[in-house]
Parts: structure tokens; sequence; C-alpha cells
């Protein structure tokens, strides 16, 4: 069922394009294009991001850090494979990304524990990053309850994502 | 941490410290030449929506609901908010930043606290209304999976459940905070929630 959503949508939206007489292919290439700057952007992030995680599973910690929270992850129903995406998700939407390819490449990408990261980023998002930059330009210091509501919505999130996941 | 990590490495195994690291900036080349392909097939489609105006005509339609969790007068700020929001639901969160940056400003009534309308901005933001996660999408594609697109409706499921637990506890909390404030104050003194 889900596999014909894209493919039905594209479609339809190629012919609404028709219809309104946009000019498909070069607008296309137009919007294409834009990738290139954005992946010269966020390269760097990405980077420091896999190379700082790199470090921490090859030095033992991130094993130390899965002992730490396993009980708890195990207790919510998420599988302990995915504590670092988890824990990292609020701090980095590059090196999270990061994450769910690693994860991919060990479990492969339809694996339980890969659909369960999918779902993980996409109900969820950079929390600390967002509310960073969305709130940098105005003169708000208090952000009173903000972040504590993003978080427990994150958490009940992760473990819907899990839940999910097993029925579907 | 990564200090840390280091002092553990150099005292566990110090030889391969180097090797490591270009080891995994290496995979955030290979991860951003993928990623590179995806933005490339999304972003082309995305600039199509716009093009057509079906952007715009979608974010016409979700103006009820902006209203009622936001109510802001303003059209301008209220464009910005669509504009923002309807980025996010397409699953691209880079394209979103710019619009909710405009959207805060305006929404800041320079009191230095965040006002209901701003805390549920963000909140809706970090919580990520995506009805189509096309990044994951397309990471899972390039990663050989054999049903990509297979994760849409599960992720539609669990963000729906925290948006809405997102908003109700965002409801809830600014109640509690303008009666913990005019309990303070007294019933005049409560200048600082102004939108509700």
């Amino acid at each position: 069922m889900s596999a014909y959503i894209l493919p039905v949508l594209f479609l339809l939206l190629f012919l609404y394009c028709h219809h309104k007489k946009v000019n498909t292919y070069d607008t296309f290439v137009k919007g294409a294009k834009k990738s290139i700057p954005l992946i010269v952007d966020i390269f760097p992030y990405i980077a420091s991001i896999m190379i700082a995680v790199a470090l921490l599973r090859a030095s033992g910690v991130t094993d130390l850090l899965a002992k730490v929270f396993s009980p708890i992850f195990h207790a919510l129903g998420i599988p302990t494979e995915l504590i670092e995406l988890v824990l990292l998700r609020p701090f980095t939407g590059a090196g999270s990304y990061g994450l769910l390819e690693s994860v991919f490449l060990q479990y492969g990408p339809d694996s339980y524990i890969s659909r369960c990261a999918s779902v993980i980023l996409g109900c969820s998002e950079t929390i600390f990053y967002v509310a960073t930059v969305y709130f940098s330009q105005t003169k708000v210091k208090k952000l009173l309850y903000a972040i504590p509501v993003a978080l427990i919505c994150a958490t009940v999130g992760s473990i819907f994502a899990c839940l999910i996941c097993k029925v579907m | 941490m990564i200090i840390s990590s280091i002092c553990f490495l150099l005292w566990s195994a110090p030889d391969t410290i180097v090797g490591v690291m270009v080891e995994a900036s290496g995979g955030a080349l290979k991860l951003c030449i993928e990623l590179g392909a995806v933005y490339a097939v999304w972003l082309g489609i995305l600039e199509l929506v716009d093009a057509s105006g079906l952007g715009q005509k979608l974010a016409h339609l979700l103006h009820p609901i902006r209203k009622k969790l936001f109510k802001v007068k303003d059209p301008e700020v209220e464009q910005m908010i669509a504009l923002n929001l309807s980025a996010n639901m397409l699953g691209l969160g880079n394209a979103s930043t710019p619009m909710g940056i405009k959207a805060m400003q305006a929404l800041d009534d320079g009191s230095g606290v965040a006002s209901t309308a701003m805390i549920m901005l963000l909140i809706i933001n970090a919580t990520s209304i995506q009805l189509l996660p096309s990044t994951v999408i397309g990471l899972r594609a390039s990663a050989g999976s054999t049903s990509p697109a297979d994760i849409i409706l599960p992720t539609i499921l669990a963000t729906t459940i925290t948006t809405s637990l997102g908003i109700i506890l965002v409801k809830f909390c600014s109640k509690l905070w303008k009666r913990k404030n005019s309990g303070k104050k007294g019933a005049t003194g409560s200048q600082i929630e102004v939108k509700k």
C-alpha cells in the first residue's frame, strides 16, 4: 500500500504541472541544482559528528553509555541498538542522518531496527538546534516550558515509533 | 565527549586514532554524496510544487487550523508560519528554517519571554509534522531497501501522535503558567502572556 503513495503523488504532480502549463523540465532542474550547495554546506557538520561518534565508539565510551541506558530503553521498548541515535537526535540533524546510515549498513535497511530508526527520525527534530536558531533573532531569553515539552514529545515519539513498527 | 574519548584511546589504542577519524570522514563524504542525490530529487519536486501553485493551495487548506493554534491576526506572519509548516510537512527541514526564523521575529513582543504562539511554533517544528519523510526514504532507497517507502504510514502515525501531544501539552502548560503568573502578580499583572 505504502509503495504506491509516492509514484501516484509524482504522477499527479506532473499532470497538474502540465495542466498549469509549468515548464516541468526547467523547473525540476532549477530545484535539483540547489542540492549541491546544500551538501557542501552540511558536509563539515556531518563529518565532525561522524568523526566524534567514531571516536566514541572506538574508545568504548558508547558501550559504557549503552550499559547505563539500556535498562531504561529496554523498559520503554526501544531497541538498545538505537541508543546513540535517540540520544544524539535532539542535538544534530546531519549527525543523526549519519547514524541512520550506519544503522542501515549494519542491520540492513529493511530490518526491524532500521525501520524503527527511520520512523524515529521521521517523527522528531533536532530540538536544541531548532530552538537556538529560531530564537536567535529575537529578544526572547526565557523559553519557559518549551524544551521540556519538546523532549517529552520526542521520547513518546520514539516509544510509539518502535511500537508501530512492531505492528505494521 | 570527544576529548574524553581521545584520552580513552590514548590509553588503550593510540595508533588507531587517525585511522578511525579519516575513515569516519570518508563515511561522511559518501553519505553527503548520497544525500546530494536524494536532495536533487526532492528539491526538484519541491520546485515543481511551488511553481505550479500547489504549495500555496496547501497553505490555504490549512488556514483554519493555523488560526486556531496561533491566534495570529497579521496575514503576513501567518503566511510565514504557513510556508514554514508546509516545508516541514514535505520533510525538508532545511528549507523551513529561514521562514521559521522570520515568523519568530514577527511574533516577538520584546518582553524577553516566549509567548504561547512562539512556543507553539517551536513545538510543532520540534515534533516535525512530516507527511512525507523524504530524506529518510531517499537514504533507504540508496541503502538498497526493497521497499523504501513503507515507512510513510508508520511515520505519519507517529508524527501525528507526537504533534498532537505537543499541542495539548503547550495548551495545558500555558494555562498553568498563566494561573501561576496571575497568582503571583494579581489579576491585573499578567501582561507577559498576552496571547493565550
